[in-house]
C-alpha cells in the first residue's frame, strides 16, 4: 500500500559559526493513512527537526518529504502543527484562535454559519465549548493545549503534527489530555506524528513508536509496532504484560542502546547548538 | 480738550514763525470718500515697550474696528523676528525702530522695501548702568544743593570708569536693542559726546559687530531681557525704552543716568512700518490703519496726558507690556525715577501726538542716515541728494496727510489739531537741543556729519 | 492624628495596619492617604522654601500666590470670553450697517482678535501635541513594522535613525520654521504657520522612539506565532494585520507613551523658543513681562504643565490597557 507520507532519506545540516552541524542523517520513514506515530528519543536527537521538516518549516539539506506523492516545500494547513507551547495568539479568544485557522483554510468552501458551526464543533471535541470566549491568559495550561489541538484539527489536516503537546503539563492533566486525544482519534482516525519524551505516553497512544538515535547525525534507530487493541484503557493496561513488554523495549533502547554518556560540557555545547538552531528558525 | 488745543496751536504758531517755510498748501477740503479696507484681518507685531501704546489704544478703544479692521496684536521676541515677520508677511505691520525701515530699504541687514506712514512717538528711552558702575561714576558728577546729582549727566563721568576697566583688561560691555535701533545711535551719541569711542561698523569688510576701535563694546539684547542681563553681569549698562529702565530701579539692580530727552530733546523714536507692497496693494487699508493710529495718539496726549493712567492700565495687561502698573506709570505719567527715590518731572518723556510727533518727517529719516554713516554702517560717503531721496522712499507723509484729511473731512477729529502741519515741507527746523550742542539741519546732512570729533567724516571710508 | 501621621511616615503602621483592618480598606487608605501625605509635605516644604528665596521680582511664589493666580487666570479667561461676545455683536452691527448701505456686500464673520487666555493656550498646546503625535504615529508605526519585518531594510535605515534619534527636535526648529515659511504659502491658510511648525517639531521628536519600539516589537515576534502564520499560509497583509500588529501592540504602546512624554516637554520648549502659541509662549511672555505677578503665573503654568503631562501619560496607559492584550503593563 502506498504510504500517505513518505519521509525519504533526509539529511539536515545547519550552518553554525563553528562550521556545519549535521542534525539528521538519512532519516527514512513511511507512514500510512490513519497511523499514529510517536517519535521518541533523548533531547537534542533531532525529533523536532524531523517534525519541522515534515511541517515544511525547514527544508532538508538532502532527501525530501512526499505527502500523497507531492513534495513538501513549505508549510501548509494540510500538515497542521500543535506546538509545544500551545502558541495561541494571546489577543484572541479560544474561539477567535480557531476562527483564524478556519477563516483561512475554508475561506471559500464554508459559509459563515458553517464556519461557526465547524469552529464550535472542534472546540467541543476538545471539551472547550464552555470557555470558548476566554482569552489564553484566562484559562489553564491544559485548556490552552486543548485549544491548540482544536485549532489544528479544525484545519482538517491530512497529517497532524504534535510537538510534545503535553510536555509542559502536570502528570494528572497530561493523563487527562491523553485520554481526550485517544477519544478524538477514535472518532476522526487522523494520521498523527507526535513527539514525546514520555515512554508511557508513546506506548499508550501509538500504533508505531519510532525511536531515534542520539545526535549529531541522528537517525531512526528502531521502530516498534504496538499491537494493543483499541480502545486502550490506561488502568487495565498497567497490568497488561504485552504493554509492559513494549514499555521495556523502549526503555531498553533509550537507556541501554542509546544511553547518553557524555560529559556535562559536551551536553551544554549540544544544547547551545540546539538553541542556536531554534532562534534562527 | 480745550487746554490741549490752545497749547498745541500756541506751539504751532511758534513753529510756523521759526521755520523757513516752503508752503505746500494742504487743503483740508473734502474729497472722494474713503473706501472700505481691501484687507480687513490684520496682524500687527510689537515689542514689549511702552511706546507701543498707540497700537494697544487703537485696539482697546475700538479705533481699528471703527475703520472696519479686525486686528490681532502679537508680541514679538526681538526686533529681528519682528522685521522678518513684516517682510515675509506673517505680520501686516509692526511697531518698529525708526532705523529699521530705513536700514531695510538701503539694504543694511535684510533688504526689503519698508515704508512708514506714521511716526509713533518722541523720546521714551534712557541709559541705565549697573549699581557698581553708578557707584564709580557718582564721584565724577557735580551735585546740587540737596545732594542730588546735576542733570543731564554726561558720559564724561563714565569715561574714567571705562578707562579703568580697559586698563585692567576687562572689556566694558553695554547692551542696546538692535544695530539700527535708536538706542544704538543714542547710546553711541552719548558715549561719543563724553569722549568714549563706541566702535565702527565696516559692512564692506564683513564686520557688522560694530566694535572696531571701540572702548565700550555694544551688543544686542532684546529689550525685555535687559534687566536680567544686567543683573547677570553680562553687561554694565544699557540703552532701552520703557519700562525696562524703571524696571531696573524697581528691582534695585541699576540706575538710569540719562534719558534720551536729555541727549536729543524730542527725538523721533518708533515708527509704524509696513511693506511698500502692502501699501500699494491695500491703499484704503493703509490709510485706515493710519487713521486709527492717529486717533490713538491724540487720545494718549489729550488734555495734558489726562488719559495716561488709563493707558497705563491697558499697557500693564499681560498681552501688551505686562509689567507692573507702577513701573509703567512712572514714565508714562510724566515722571522718571533715576536713583531710587530721585523722582523727577519729565512731562515730555513720552510724547505721542504733541509737537507733530506722528508726522513722518524726512529730516528724522535723514538724522538716522547720518548716524549710520557716522558709525560706518553706510560704508561710503553719499551726496546730500541721496539722503533726501532715501528718506522719501521710506517716510510717507503723503499717506499720513490723506489719513488726516479724511479724518477731518468726516469730522472725526477737529482740524485745529493739525493747524501746525499746514506749512510743513517734510523738514523740521534745524534742531538745537543735543547734549553736545551740535545743530542738526536735515537739509545739509554731510555738513552735519563732519562736525563730530568721534565718528567717520562724511566722505571717510574705513 | 499627628501620631497617626508620624506612624505612617515612619512606616511603623505598615504591619499593624494590615492585621487590624480588612485588607481592602487598608489598601484603599494606603492608595489615598500616602499620596495626599506626599503632596502635603511637598506643599509645606515648598511654601517654606519659597518664603526664603528672594528674586529681583519679589519672593519666589508659594502655594498661596499660585492659588491666587489660578483664580486670576480663570477670571481673565471669563473676561476675555465676554469681550469676545461683545466683539461679535459689534461686528454684526457693523456688517448690518454696511449691508444697509451696500446690499451687494456679503458679510464675513471675522474670528475674535483678542489675545489667547491661559485656558486657550492650554487648549492650543494640547491640540498641537496630540495632532503632532498622531501624525508621528501614522508615519512611525508602518515604518517600524516594515523595518521590523525586513532585516535588509533595518540594516539600511538603522544608521539614519541612530543619527537622528539623539538630535533634540529644538535643533530642527529653525530649519522647520524656514521650510514651512517657504513651502506652506497660502493666502488663506487652514492652519497657522506657527501651528504647523510646532506640529512638525512634535512629530519629529515622537517619530524615533515610536519607530524604534515598533521595529523592535515586530522583530522580536514570538517565533511560534510566525510558525502558526506560516502553517496557515496567511498572505503577507493578513499576517501583518492579524499577527504582527496585535503582537507588537505592547511594544508600540511603550514607544507611544515614551514619545508622548518627550513630545510634551519638547513642545513647551519649542513654543518658548519660537514664540508659537501655547503654554510655552505663556511662560515666555510672563517671563518677559517681569511684573510682580509674573513668577507666580509661571509657577502656575509649571504645575499645569506637569499635571497635563501626567494626565496624558495616564490616558495613554488607560488606552494601552484597553487596547493591548498584555495586561501586565507597569503603572509607573
Amino acid at each position: 500500500m502506498e504510504p500517505l507520507l513518505n519521509i525519504s532519506k533526509i539529511d539536515m545540516v545547519f550552518p553554525t559559526p563553528k562550521g556545519d552541524f549535521t542534525a539528521l542523517k538519512d532519516v527514512d520513514l513511511q507512514i500510512q493513512k490513519g497511523e499514529f506515530i510517536s517519535l521518541i528519543g533523548h533531547s537534542g536527537c533531532g525529533k523536532s527537526t524531523v517534525l519541522n521538516v515534515v511541517a515544511g518549516l525547514y527544508n532538508p539539506t538532502q532527501g525530501g518529504v512526499l505527502l500523497n506523492d507531492r513534495e513538501v516545500l513549505e508549510p501548509g494547513p494540510e500538515r497542521a502543527v500543535v506546538f509545544q507551547n500551545h502558541s495561541l495568539l494571546p489577543w484572541l479568544t479560544a474561539y477567535q484562535n480557531v476562527e483564524l485557522a478556519v477563516d483561512q483554510v475554508f475561506a471559500k468552501n464554508k459559509s459563515p454559519a458553517e464556519k461557526k458551526e465547524w469552529i464550535e464543533y472542534n472546540l467541543k471535541l476538545v471539551h472547550m465549548d464552555h470557555a470558548m470566549h476566554k482569552r489564553p491568559d484566562e484559562i489553564s495550561g491544559g485548556m490552552k493545549q486543548r485549544v491548540g489541538i482544536a485549532r489544528a484539527l479544525a484545519m482538517q489536516p491530512e497529517v497532524l503534527l504534535m510537538d510534545e503537546p503535553f510536555g509542559a503539563l502536570d502528570a494528572l492533566t497530561r493523563a487527562h489530555m491523553q485520554d481526550s486525544l485517544m477519544e478524538i482519534q477514535e472518532e476522526l482516525n487522523n494520521t498523527v506524528i507526535m513527539i514525546t519524551h514520555d515512554v508511557d505516553e508513546a506506548v499508550l497512544l501509538s500504533d508505531r513508536i519510532v525511536m531515534m538515535t542520539n545526535g549529531p547525525a541522528a537517525t531512526v534507530g528502531e521502530i516498534l509496532h504496538v499491537d494493543l487493541p483499541r480502545p486502550r484503557e490506561r488502568l487495565a493496561l498497567a497490568a497488561d504484560p504485552q504493554y509492559n513488554h513494549y514499555r521495556s523495549e523502549v526503555l531498553t533502547f533509550l537507556y541501554e542502546k542509546q544511553r547518553k554518556v557524555e560529559p556535562i560540557s559536551t551536553k551544554t555545547k549540544d544544547s547551545a547548538i540546539k538553541t542556536d538552531v531554534k532562534s534562527t528558525a | 480738550m480745550q487746554s490741549t488745543l490752545t497749547s498745541l496751536s500756541g506751539f504751532s504758531k511758534k513753529l510756523i514763525a521759526g521755520a523757513a517755510i516752503v508752503a505746500t498748501a494742504i487743503s483740508f477740503s473734502s474729497h472722494a470718500e474713503l473706501g472700505y479696507p481691501e484687507k480687513e484681518e490684520l496682524t500687527f507685531g510689537f515689542i514689549k515697550l511702552t511706546d507701543m501704546a498707540p497700537i494697544a489704544v487703537a485696539y482697546e478703544n475700538g479705533y481699528f474696528e471703527d475703520e472696519g479692521l479686525y486686528v490681532t496684536i502679537e508680541a514679538q521676541a526681538n526686533w529681528k523676528v519682528l522685521l522678518d515677520g513684516v517682510i515675509d508677511g506673517r505680520l501686516d505691520g509692526a511697531h518698529m525702530l525708526a532705523g529699521q525701515p530705513i536700514a531695510a530699504t538701503i539694504g543694511y541687514g535684510t533688504q526689503a522695501e519698508i515704508i512708514t506712514p506714521f511716526s509713533m512717538d518722541l523720546n521714551g528711552n534712557a541709559i541705565t548702568v549697573s549699581n557698581e558702575i553708578w557707584a564709580e561714576m557718582k564721584p565724577n558728577i557735580p551735585k546740587m544743593a540737596d545732594g542730588r546729582p546735576v542733570h543731564p549727566i554726561k558720559a564724561d563721568a563714565l569715561k574714567p570708569v571705562v578707562e579703568k576697566y580697559i586698563d585692567s583688561g576687562k572689556p566694558f560691555n553695554m547692551g542696546m536693542v538692535f544695530p539700527v535701533s535708536t538706542h544704538n545711535y543714542e547710546l553711541r551719541y552719548w558715549l561719543a559726546a563724553g569722549g568714549i569711542h563706541p566702535g565702527f561698523y565696516a559692512p564692506h569688510k564683513g564686520d557688522t559687530s560694530g566694535k572696531i576701535d571701540a572702548q565700550a563694546l555694544l551688543s544686542v539684547t532684546p529689550p525685555p531681557q535687559m534687566p536680567a542681563t544686567l543683573e547677570a553681569g553680562t553687561i554694565y549698562g544699557y540703552c532701552v525704552g520703557e519700562p525696562w529702565n524703571q524696571q531696573a530701579v524697581f528691582k534695585g539692580i541699576g540706575v538710569p543716568v540719562v534719558t534720551d530727552y536729555e541727549i536729543w530733546k524730542n527725538n523721533p523714536e518708533k515708527v509704524f512700518g509696513i511693506t511698500k507692497e502692502f501699501a500699494e496693494k491695500y491703499p484704503n487699508t493703509t490709510i485706515r490703519l493710519t487713521r486709527a493710529l492717529i486717533r490713538a495718539a491724540i487720545w494718549l496726549d489729550e488734555n495734558n496726558n489726562a488719559n495716561r493712567k488709563e493707558a497705563v492700565k491697558i499697557l500693564a495687561k499681560s498681552e501688551y507690556v505686562g509689567a507692573d502698573y507702577e513701573v509703567i506709570a512712572n514714565s508714562m505719567t510724566g515722571t522718571f525715577e533715576y536713583e531710587k527715590g530721585d523722582k523727577r518731572e519729565v512731562p515730555d518723556f513720552n510724547v505721542f501726538f504733541r509737537y507733530n510727533a506722528t508726522y513722518p518727517y524726512y529730516s528724522d529719516a535723514i538724522w538716522y542716515l547720518t548716524q549710520m554713516r557716522r558709525w560706518g554702517q553706510i560704508a561710503e560717503g553719499k551726496s546730500d541728494e541721496w539722503y533726501l531721496e532715501t528718506a522719501k522712499k521710506v517716510y510717507r507723509p503723503d499717506i499720513y496727510m490723506q489719513a488726516v484729511e479724511s479724518l477731518i473731512a468726516e469730522k472725526i477729529v477737529p482740524a485745529t489739531l493739525f493747524d501746525s502741519l499746514e506749512s510743513v515741507d517734510g523738514f523740521r527746523a534745524p534742531q538745537t537741543h543735543f547734549i553736545d550742542d551740535i545743530v542738526f539741519d536735515g537739509k545739509a546732512p554731510n555738513a552735519y556729519i563732519d562736525q563730530f570729533s568721534i565718528g567717520l567724516k562724511a566722505q571717510q571710508q574705513l | 492624628m499627628p501620631n497617626l501621621v508620624s506612624d505612617f511616615t515612619t512606616g511603623r503602621y505598615d504591619v499593624g495596619f494590615q492585621t487590624k483592618m480588612p485588607p481592602a480598606i487598608s489598601a484603599f487608605l494606603r492608595a489615598l492617604i500616602l499620596p495626599m501625605l506626599g503632596v502635603l509635605v511637598f506643599t509645606l516644604l515648598w511654601s517654606f522654601s519659597a518664603s526664603k528665596i528672594d528674586t529681583s521680582l519679589g519672593k519666589f511664589p508659594g502655594p498661596g500666590a499660585v492659588a491666587e493666580q489660578v483664580v486670576n487666570l480663570y477670571n481673565e479667561h471669563q473676561a476675555s470670553r465676554e469681550k469676545e461676545l461683545a466683539f461679535y455683536e459689534r461686528q454684526e452691527q457693523r456688517n448690518a450697517a454696511r449691508i444697509a448701505k451696500d446690499p451687494t456686500y456679503i458679510p464675513k464673520t471675522r474670528t475674535f482678535t483678542g489675545k489667547e487666555t491661559f485656558v486657550d493656550q492650554i487648549g492650543t498646546s494640547l491640540m498641537t501635541v496630540l495632532s503632532g503625535f498622531i501624525l508621528a504615529a501614522i508615519i512611525a508605526i508602518p515604518l517600524g513594522i516594515a523595518i521590523g519585518l525586513s532585516k535588509s531594510l533595518n540594516t539600511a535605515i538603522n544608521p539614519i535613525i541612530q543619527i537622528f534619534k539623539p538630535v533634540s527636535p529644538l535643533a530642527w526648529l529653525p530649519l522647520v520654521t524656514m521650510v514651512v515659511s517657504a513651502l506652506y504659502v497660502s493666502s488663506d491658510p487652514m492652519f497657522a504657520k506657527s501651528y504647523i511648525v510646532s506640529l512638525i517639531t512634535v512629530t519629529l521628536c515622537c517619530l524615533w522612539p515610536m519607530v524604534m519600539n515598533t521595529s523592535v516589537g515586530v522583530a522580536s515576534l514570538n517565533s511560534d506565532w510566525t510558525n502558526v502564520s506560516r502553517v496557515l499560509r496567511l498572505p503577507t497583509l493578513t499576517h501583518i494585520r492579524k499577527i504582527v500588529l496585535p503582537a507588537s501592540v505592547p511594544a508600540i504602546f511603550t514607544g507611544m507613551r515614551l514619545s508622548l512624554g518627550i513630545a510634551w516637554m519638547v513642545l513647551i520648549a519649542a513654543e518658548m523658543l519660537a514664540q508659537n502659541p501655547g503654554l510655552g509662549k505663556f511662560v515666555w511672555d510672563e517671563f518677559q513681562n517681569g511684573s510682580s505677578s509674573s513668577l507666580s503665573r509661571i509657577m502656575t503654568a509649571v504645575l499645569v504643565i506637569g499635571l497635563i503631562g501626567f494626565m496624558l501619560d495616564r490616558s495613554m496607559l488607560l488606552l494601552q490597557r484597553w487596547l493591548s492584550w498584555d495586561k501586565s503593563t507597569q503603572v509607573r
